[in-house]
């Protein structure tokens, strides 16, 4: 019965198949799985690694959590900001994943290229440079459009500001991932759309953009899990200000966790916001499915 | 063409790249000079006697870890194993951000470093890991000052070495171009105000050079130290409740908003960070600590630039500023008995050696803790350590503040400034924030033992 449903070859496939099983195994288990039980297990207590603190609190942690004004402010930065980037994360990569797969279009390469080096270029160094970018005395981009806004520190800026550094350095991936679904369409499906008649427009939305709907829902929802976890642009161009304005959810971990020394509070807003990825990627889930 | 002009992409991707390599953890101890080895005993109340063997002069070695500044660790290391030829002492040293985490992480295992290097700030993660100093505490009361808010049960674990807080900076040419002189240097805020206009210049609206700049550090050099001068503490009677709602504590708030926004002698939005615009020639005040001494002589050496003390209110302040103290070597309880010897008669070494007090506090710009250098020639010539020493016993130190009073009037301020929040909804919003975060806290402050406590 196990022969038939897994024709392996030989004896050493079955051990080289058990030790990449097994070591598998113990990664999860050692990295993820313990590391997760640990966090759940700290969430109920006053926890500190480093003092060696650890008292049982109950479900205080949890309900300290939800009555914190800072905590829904930064759930609500988190959703706007997660919303607008990946909007233009969406929009920008299938637009110029589409211009670049257009037959008009010369050097395809070194286009996916170019677009692709922000994304692999670290978020820390990206940051940086746009922070001295947004610089409101020396920076370029106040240079350049002759303004005078101080972009970080400016409450209707800041989180803009923010959010346009990061669509800048990400819509490359969706870029790329875009164009591996472009090139994996079936071209006899475009074929017959050119037959029956249909222009550019009604190829694409009637064709190309159902036929890339498994793609984008890979996109999103990469990006909905990737936006909720943010903060390291937070942390290096605004540290949550000014004031909280800027403040996501899991800028509010770092802080507690690694500022704070608060590692009880921060595992109960980790399991919170797991909580809330997990809804969001199943709600994504039922959106697409309800469609198809 | 195109083929240039990826290659000019590619590098300037790799240059960015670049910028995020960050440091690791190395270990030194090759460096060593030609050192003089004293052969009489030293000190002044704390006496070392070089002729006492260590380990009974068998081979012993022991780390001792910190984070920067190896060449003056490695002078003191270099110094003692002169004495102990059969003393190793490997120095390591760990990025600031790491070390704080890494530190009490090794400390709590069995082969952590016998000697670490200690800031306060970090006191409740390292304190039970720490063997109290085996010095008797009259010796150490009577050599340096400060001793007494280290007692923990009748046991000192750490002392501070020096004592660090804010002075002044001006920029001298600006000053002279001004027509200031000598004769101008202000003793009063109000004089303050009055010379930092003078040193304004604007074309029209806008700013060109800020008399004053206190953007991104008004919390520590301000908010977290004038109050003294007017005669209000950080913390409540009982030590542990924060007073940053205090009358004083607005007060101060509002000088540095009328500073800004009714003088306009410098702006939220000019210089990012106050220290950077004195050092790039923008601003022509600051009010910095001790170590911004060292950062302008390096980082910004074509500064020309002088020092006064901080100004007053009154001219009769109940206390100038808060200093911090910067903390000598902690001993490692859980290092075995042979390695926690020599960590115990390494500091009693560093804390009798003048020479190496003398090179920790010109190297930290801090006034030094020992007593009878307080007059030192040395030290009175760095002039950030000179315009403290009439005054130095006019200086605060709180304790090891939870990081909770500094991110909290942080915040506070920027709501004072940039969302437009009133100072008084601002600083009850503090309040109540550092109550919140210093629930579990074990901190309790020593203003109490304040020579001219009230």
């Amino acid at each position: 019965m196990f022969k038939k449903s897994h024709p392996l070859q030989s004896k050493s496939e079955i051990i080289l198949r058990n030790i990449v099983v097994i070591a598998m195994v113990i990664f999860f288990t050692v990295f993820l799985i313990i590391p997760i039980g640990i966090a759940f297990a700290g969430s109920f207590h006053e926890w500190n690694p480093l003092s060696g603190t650890y008292n049982f609190l109950g479900l205080k942690n949890y309900i300290d959590v939800f009555s914190s004004g800072l905590f829904w402010t930064s759930m609500l930065n988190t959703l706007i900001f997660s919303v607008v980037v990946i909007i233009f994360r969406v929009g920008l990569g299938l637009g110029i994943a589409y211009a670049i797969y257009s037959s008009l279009v010369k050097y395809k390469s070194f286009f996916r290229a170019v677009y692709y080096m922000p994304v692999v270029t670290p978020m820390v160094a990206v940051a940086f440079v746009w922070k001295f970018m947004y610089n409101p005395q020396i920076g370029t981009i106040n240079q350049i459009f002759g303004l005078d806004i101080n972009w970080l520190m400016n409450p209707k800026t800041a989180l803009l500001a923010v959010m346009i550094m990061t669509i800048w350095k990400d819509f490359g991936y969706a870029v790329v991932m875009y164009m591996a679904g472009l090139y994996s369409l079936p071209t006899d499906a475009l074929e017959a759309a050119k037959v029956d008649g249909a222009n550019a427009w009604q190829t694409f939305r009637y064709i190309t953009l159902p036929l890339l709907k498994p793609m984008t829902l890979f996109v999103v929802i990469t990006s909905i899990i990737s936006y909720i976890q943010a903060y390291v642009q937070i942390l290096i161009m605004t540290e949550g200000g000014p004031g909280t304005t800027t403040y996501l959810a899991s800028y509010i971990i770092y802080d507690e966790a690694f500022v704070k020394y608060n590692f009880g509070y921060a595992s109960a807003l980790s399991f919170v916001l797991f909580v809330i990825t997990a809804v969001f990627t199943w709600l994504s889930f039922r959106v697409s499915g309800s469609q198809e | 063409m195109m083929k240039k002009i990826t290659a000019m992409m590619l590098m300037t991707s790799l240059a960015v790249s670049s910028l995020a390599g960050c440091g690791s953890g190395s270990a030194s101890g090759e460096n060593s000079a030609a050192v003089e080895v004293p052969t009489e005993p030293f000190g002044d109340t704390i006496k070392y006697d070089p002729s006492v063997e260590i380990n009974d002069g068998k081979d012993i070695t022991v780390e001792l870890w910190e984070w920067g500044s190896d060449d003056l660790f490695q002078q003191a290391i270099d110094g003692y194993t002169a004495i102990h030829p059969n003393v190793t002492i490997k120095l390591v040293n760990n990025p600031w951000e790491d070390y704080w985490t890494k530190l009490p992480l090794a400390l709590s295992g069995e082969n952590g470093p016998a000697i670490f290097n200690v800031h306060n700030s970090y006191h409740e993660n390292l304190i039970n890991y720490m063997a109290p100093l085996e010095i008797p505490l009259e010796d150490l009361q009577a050599d340096f000052t400060g001793v007494d808010a280290h007692v923990i049960d009748g046991e000192v674990y750490y002392i501070d070495y020096g004592m660090m807080t804010g002075t002044v900076y001006y920029n001298k040419d600006m000053w002279t171009a001004a027509g200031l002189t000598e004769a101008d240097i202000p003793k009063t805020w109000d004089e303050m105000r009055e010379v930092a206009k003078k040193l304004t210049i604007k074309d029209g609206d806008k700013l060109i050079q800020a008399g004053l700049n206190f953007n991104d550090d008004f919390h520590q050099n301000y908010l977290l130290g004038l109050n003294y001068q007017l005669g209000e503490n950080l913390f409540q009677e009982d030590g542990k409740t924060p007073n940053v709602n205090s009358d004083a504590m607005k007060q101060v708030m509002q000088m540095l908003v009328d500073m800004y926004e009714v003088d306009g002698i410098g702006s939220k939005d000019f210089g990012e960070k106050g220290a950077d615009s004195f050092g790039q020639g923008q601003s022509a005040m600051v009010i910095q600590w001790g170590h911004y001494y060292n950062t302008l002589q390096t980082t910004w050496s074509n500064i020309n630039f002088g020092v006064f003390e901080i100004p007053t209110f009154d001219g009769n302040p109940y206390a100038y500023n808060r200093y911090n103290g910067e903390s000598t070597f902690g001993v490692n309880k859980n290092a075995p008995a042979d390695q926690q010897a020599v960590a115990q008669d390494f500091i009693k070494y560093f804390l009798a050696n003048d020479e190496i007090q003398i090179a920790f506090n010109l190297a930290m710009s801090t006034f030094p803790a020992k007593k009878s250098l307080a007059g030192n020639e040395q030290i009175l010539a760095n002039p950030s350590l000179a315009v403290l020493a009439e005054h130095i016993d006019h200086y605060i130190w709180p304790g090891s503040m939870p990081s909770t009073m500094e991110t909290s009037l942080k915040k506070a301020g920027q709501d004072i400034f940039f969302n437009g929040v009133d100072i008084d909804t601002a600083l009850n919003e503090a309040q109540e924030n550092i109550i919140r975060d210093m629930q579990n806290s074990t901190f309790t402050s020593v203003e109490n033992l304040y020579k001219y406590a009230k």
